[in-house]
């Protein structure tokens, strides 16, 4: 059976999105099939990434019980994989639908829950999906939470401000622990010195982890290439040999292993 | 984070005994560790017996058979019996007594 991946953080723009987009994109190049849903309801971003300019279902449709999950999926496939296949449900990005989202009762995120956990039955097993990665909001809210709860797998993005680190940190003991979730840790845009310092990197790998016993699955350099395409690109099919690429290559590797 | 749990419990439905009665993520936060196991599990497997519990679980029955019977006298869980078998659930469904006016409540 294949995995649902969730990607989250502590604070915005650590670049979960980012990682999320290329590693499904990774995923499918390597001839798997894998889904790719946003559930970042206050900030939909993957249609503005991956050019989809509507969609006939959206997420919010799925978890207000309007329609099924397939529904909500459009195939990317010829476009964006090389191999393999790659679908992706996007979350509604008008105004008016983020203004609903944010107003949702705890009876109607309770619901959410249970539709997301279905998820495992419809994608996995049903459609038999490899992987289905869920793109969500940052830090402590219901949408983020629900999908922690449904994944098999969390991933964890962290920057290297203190603030980011501790916030991480309170996350790992309050929140992955107590769902007993199987984490790994990403350190993102870390500068090219520290990582090239044997001390340095080993201290900033140990300020995150504290006493924890997570695997640190990748620490990613600052690229400023990938500041300069704005976005628009997505580095697996657009810049193949680019270091960045090399390294969500081992990235995926590992988290496939873990 | 704890703080947090108590903001989204501002508001939400009450029973008569004050405790919360909806399943949801910030509840089972604030679950003690042995509950909240055995209400995750439920809500992956939506509908289920004391054994297919303490089967993802890995604890004895009768535990899982304790802490599912803990969950329904908080009332997070509904249990209904279908023969001999007890299945436990979590209600999802809207109460349609819930979109009623006062009067018309039954």
């Amino acid at each position: 059976m294949g995995k649902i991946i969730a990607i989250h953080s502590y604070k915005g723009g650590t670049g979960k999105t980012l990682l999320s987009v290329n590693l499904s994109t990774l995923y499918a190049n390597r001839g798997k099939r894998v889904a790719l849903l946003d559930l970042d309801f206050r900030a939909p971003s993957l249609q503005a990434i991956l050019k989809v300019h509507n969609s006939d279902y959206w997420i919010n449709d799925y978890l207000n019980g309007v329609c099924d999950v397939k529904k909500t999926l459009i195939d990317l496939s010829e476009t964006h994989a090389k191999r393999g296949r790659f679908l992706v449900g996007l979350a509604n990005p008008s105004t008016e639908a983020i203004r609903e989202m944010t107003a949702k009762d705890r009876k109607w995120e309770m619901k959410a829950l249970g539709r997301l956990l279905s998820l495992k039955t419809s994608l996995l097993s049903e459609a038999s999906l490899d992987y289905v990665v869920f793109d969500t909001s940052p830090g402590l809210q219901y949408s983020s939470i629900n999908a922690i709860v449904s994944a098999d797998v969390v991933l964890v993005v962290s920057g290297t401000d203190i603030s980011d680190i501790k916030g991480t940190q309170r996350m790992i003991d309050e929140l992955y622990e107590l769902f007993e979730k199987k984490t790994g840790l990403i350190m993102n845009k870390v500068l090219f010195d520290v990582l090239e310092s044997k001390t340095q990197r080993a201290d900033l790998a140990k300020k995150l982890l504290n006493s924890n016993n997570l695997p640190m699955i990748e620490m990613i350099p600052c690229f400023c290439d990938i500041l300069r395409t704005g976005g628009v690109s997505i580095f697996v099919n657009d810049s193949p040999e680019h270091p960045f690429v090399k390294t969500l290559d081992r990235m995926a590797t590992t988290i496939e292993n873990l | 984070m704890e703080v947090m749990i108590e903001i989204s419990k501002h508001g939400q439905h009450v029973s008569q005994d004050g405790i919360p009665d909806v399943l949801d993520v910030m509840t089972l936060l604030s679950l003690p560790d042995h509950l909240r196991k055995t209400a995750v599990t439920l809500c992956k497997l939506d509908h289920a017996t004391a054994e297919q519990v303490a089967e993802q679980t890995k604890r004895a029955r009768a535990v899982e058979s304790g802490y599912l019977n803990q969950l329904v006298l908080m009332g997070y869980v509904k249990k209904e019996r279908r023969g001999r078998k007890a299945y436990f659930y979590i209600e999802r469904e809207e109460n349609p007594d819930e979109m009623k006016e006062p009067w018309e409540k039954s």
